[in-house]
């Protein structure tokens, strides 16, 4: 069986869902999902996230085995659902416009 | 700690800004926009992006300035120059480039009887040419616009004659960020946010920090508050049309657990260029460009108006360049974070939209810490009324007088 993320790190392998490319999908992934279920990937992700970047850092960005691109999406995931859990404790902005007229015109990736 | 928390501060050293409230009618007006349209847009230097949106010789971005009635064409040359011109084929008016970048492989060609341009703007191809009367391709090429660049930054003004060159128009500002490593960081994204809002209802809305405990509850101490936890600014500096604000680090921000890693994970975001006044200083460059920067990263602000009651709002966060994947990471925490906060704007420039095409509030009040709004409002109405004071700018406007009467 492929292993979707690096050593070490299968007990996250569980969140493989959120190992997404763009930042319009992690917005929507988190839209889409419950407190609990957002609540759940931080919790995992949060006291593994220095050792995350520790870990990535071995790599450029640009030449990254996939694995370890997965890992650097997880903790993009991260990122996006911080701002829920630490800031507005639901998944959308409170009292926000509706996140998708913020449209993407450029982005760098990853 | 440089911040002074005095009440009522900036009045003294800005004393003709004046103290009345300030009228609202430039926001709701249809013929005030047209005005707008003519005085403003029309005749000050625009910023149209950065040199990096062009980086190689043909590259090209058409942008479609509603405001103006103008399609721009902007092109680098062979000589590696950036030309601005009215994308319009000189022949019977076509629109010549259609979509919004590319790259110019030698010519641009009018798809309507071929006419074609090289990337100097010089007509270079006239299909049955010798069918015409004595045409002259020398003198016929694509209509060019004033284009000029600063710190990197495109500008370009659509008066044939403009009075002030661009280095002249920024004023002071040019020797204040003299120097900044503009170079060293690259775009991160670029968000393009259409509202039903007037032009300078997003931009007030982003011209103060009064705000900021209060609409944006949930990260209520980016800044250094008074004893009573109002926010108070460092500075406040005009530059001719311009003005910038400046925030002093709040060193009581409590971190929370994700951020606090992030910013260790980015120094570089951290570091405070010498140019900078405060840790966070954001510019109104007149009329709708914005330059924040905060600490070693910095955000930029294009506010297009469509219509009186409708604009695009063009938000582009820039980050040290980096391929380290810590880094990048701290980068992706502090756009999630911008673009969160900024849609509690967004849905609060619409709501205040919706109530001023009410008519029912001619008047603005605002208060010291809102000192910037007040010379932006000034400058909007010196420029499509030619009042030389700031009386007449905050005052009851002649214009609502007459505007009431119809």
């Amino acid at each position: 069986m492929n292993t979707l993320l690096p050593n070490g790190f299968s007990d996250l392998e569980q969140f493989a869902e959120w190992a997404l490319p763009t930042s319009t999908d992690r917005n929507r992934k988190r839209r889409a999902s419950s407190m609990d279920a957002i609540n759940a990937f931080y919790n995992a992700m949060r006291p593994r996230l220095e050792q995350i970047l520790a870990y990535l850092d071995q790599f450029s960005l640009q030449e990254m085995p996939q694995d370890a691109q997965r890992l650097l999406f997880l903790s993009l995931s991260l990122a996006e659902v911080t701002i829920a859990v630490e800031l507005f404790h639901e998944p959308k902005v409170t009292g926000g416009c509706d996140p998708e007229r913020f449209v993407v015109a450029r982005e760098i990736t990853p | 700690m440089k911040t002074v928390m005095a009440d009522r501060r900036w009045i003294k050293e800005h004393p003709d800004l004046g103290t009345g409230p300030v009228p609202t009618d430039t926001c709701t007006s249809p013929k005030l926009f047209e005005l707008e349209r003519e005085r403003i847009f029309r005749r000050t230097w625009l910023n149209l992006g950065r040199e990096e949106d062009l980086p190689e010789p043909g590259n090209y971005v058409v942008r479609e300035l509603s405001v103006a009635n103008a399609s721009v064409l902007l092109v680098r040359g062979k000589d590696r120059k950036v030309r601005a011109f009215h994308n319009i084929c000189v022949h019977r008016g076509n629109r010549l480039v259609d979509g919004e970048k590319g790259v110019c492989k030698g010519r641009f060609v009018c798809r309507f009887h071929s006419w074609a341009y090289d990337t100097s703007g010089q007509l270079t191809w006239v299909s049955d040419e010798a069918n015409f009367y004595d045409i002259d391709k020398s003198a016929l090429g694509l209509k060019p616009i004033a284009a000029d660049i600063w710190e990197g930054f495109i500008f370009i003004n659509l008066d044939p004659n403009p009075s002030e060159t661009l280095a002249e128009y920024m004023a002071g500002m040019v020797q204040q960020i003299h120097g900044y490593p503009f170079g060293q960081q690259r775009l991160l994204c670029r968000y393009r946010v259409e509202e039903r809002a007037n032009w300078k209802v997003i931009l007030d809305a982003q011209n103060e920090v009064y705000h900021l405990p209060f609409l944006h509850i949930t990260y209520p101490d980016f800044c250094p508050m008074n004893e009573h936890k109002f926010s108070r600014i460092q500075k406040f500096t005009r530059f001719g049309r311009h003005t910038v604000y400046s925030v002093e680090l709040n060193t009581d921000h409590k971190m929370k657990p994700v951020e606090s890693i992030a910013i260790t994970a980015n120094p570089r975001g951290g570091q405070v260029h010498p140019s900078m006044i405060g840790w966070f200083d954001f510019y109104t460059v007149f009329p709708n460009f914005c330059m924040l920067f905060l600490a070693g990263t910095y955000v930029t602000y294009n506010i297009w108006p469509l219509a009186v009651d409708r604009s695009i709002w063009e938000v582009s966060m820039y980050q040290p360049a980096t391929d380290k994947p810590s880094e990048r990471f701290a980068q992706e925490y502090s756009r999630c974070l911008l673009r969160d906060l900024l849609q509690e704007d967004a849905s609060n420039h619409e709501a205040i939209q919706a109530s001023l095409m009410s008519g029912a509030l001619s008047h603005f009040q605002l208060q010291d810490e809102e000192i910037q709004i007040r010379h932006f409002h000034k400058e909007v109405r010196r420029h499509i009324f030619g009042e030389e004071n700031g009386a007449a700018a905050i005052g009851n406007s002649r214009e609502a007088a007459e505007l009431r009467l119809k």
